[in-house]
């Protein structure tokens, strides 16, 4: 799939995540991977971002299982892009949709 | 096929020349993301393979965090890197976008110039009315003070109103180069 779209798309799908509970990378990971085909690795750089950003906030907690782990949670400035995003999001599908599938009217 | 130890390795080596606990923080997101797949029961090389090569990844971060340091300090030696790391990436494309970058940055410095030249000659042009009759042989301008000295009110003005002109023309120039950076490399970053 084009690199443009996709990555537009991970920032929206990781946002949306972080919306319902707090996750740690590599749940993060797992969740999308699970529907769609990234490259895994180009996640962090993205959450480092969206950390610069203000949108997340990170805390370590220890886990029964291997190391401590790093959690993100959402800020209300993540909720804010997150709802412009999801907004932009839907408006270009229901455009796309009606290309697609709607009568072409000359 | 890398291992953890070699995937780690590549990625330390692709991020050198950021802050150390910059470096530090980035490893520790991808050793966690190792030790969490291997307790899943994942091999070392199935896990760097799912995450992608590590020398596009820590070019990624670079690029990013020189944009990020330019951005936070500005200064042309700042902005400069941020240019060269772009370019590395294959961003900051050398004709179409870097040509028209230096005719700019020429001619901010020629604008610059202009400005200064005309404060100088404004001042030069009262001082010179000012101690005309302290030496009224070697300095003749020929015309009445008043006209000289708003003459030379009127050049300072000027070259200083075209100074401040061009340095927010330079502070526009600055962030639109930053934005443009930015902008290519949310496009490029996979």
């Amino acid at each position: 799939m084009n690199i443009q779209f996709k990555k537009g798309v991970l920032e929206l799908c990781v946002l949306s995540l972080l919306t319902k509970r707090d996750f740690y990378g590599y749940e993060l990971v797992e969740h999308i991977s699970k529907y769609i085909n990234i490259s895994e690795g180009t996640i962090y750089p993205l959450l480092r971002r969206f950390r610069k950003e203000g949108y997340v906030s990170t805390y370590l907690q220890e886990s029964q299982e291997g190391p401590p782990r790093k959690y993100y949670k959402i800020t209300e400035e993540g909720l804010l892009a997150f709802e412009e995003l999801l907004k932009e999001w839907e408006d270009f599908t229901i455009g796309v949709n009606n290309i697609l599938r709607g009568d072409f009217v000359e | 096929m890398l291992n953890r130890t070699e995937y780690i390795n590549t990625l330390r080596n692709g991020l050198r020349g950021l802050p150390e606990n910059e470096i530090m923080d980035i490893l520790y997101d991808y050793e966690e993301h190792f030790e969490i797949g291997i307790s899943k029961g994942k091999t070392e090389e199935e896990i760097a393979k799912e995450l992608g090569d590590p020398g596009n990844i820590a070019k990624a971060y670079r690029v990013s965090s020189t944009i990020s340091e330019a951005e936070n300090n500005p200064s042309p030696k700042n902005l400069f890197k941020a240019v060269l790391a772009a370019m590395a990436l294959g961003i900051f494309n050398l004709i179409m976008v870097l040509g028209p970058f230096l005719v700019m940055v020429g001619m901010l410095i020629g604008l610059y110039c202009i400005s200064i030249s005309l404060i100088i000659a404004g001042i030069s042009s009262c001082f010179g009315t000012i101690v005309a009759p302290i030496f009224p042989y070697s300095i003749n301008i020929g015309v009445h003070p008043i006209t000289s000295i708003s003459f030379g009110i009127g050049l300072a003005s000027l070259g200083l109103l075209i100074g401040i002109g061009t340095f927010y023309l330079t502070k526009l120039l600055y962030q639109g180069t930053i934005k443009h950076l930015r902008w290519n490399i949310d496009i490029i970053t996979k």
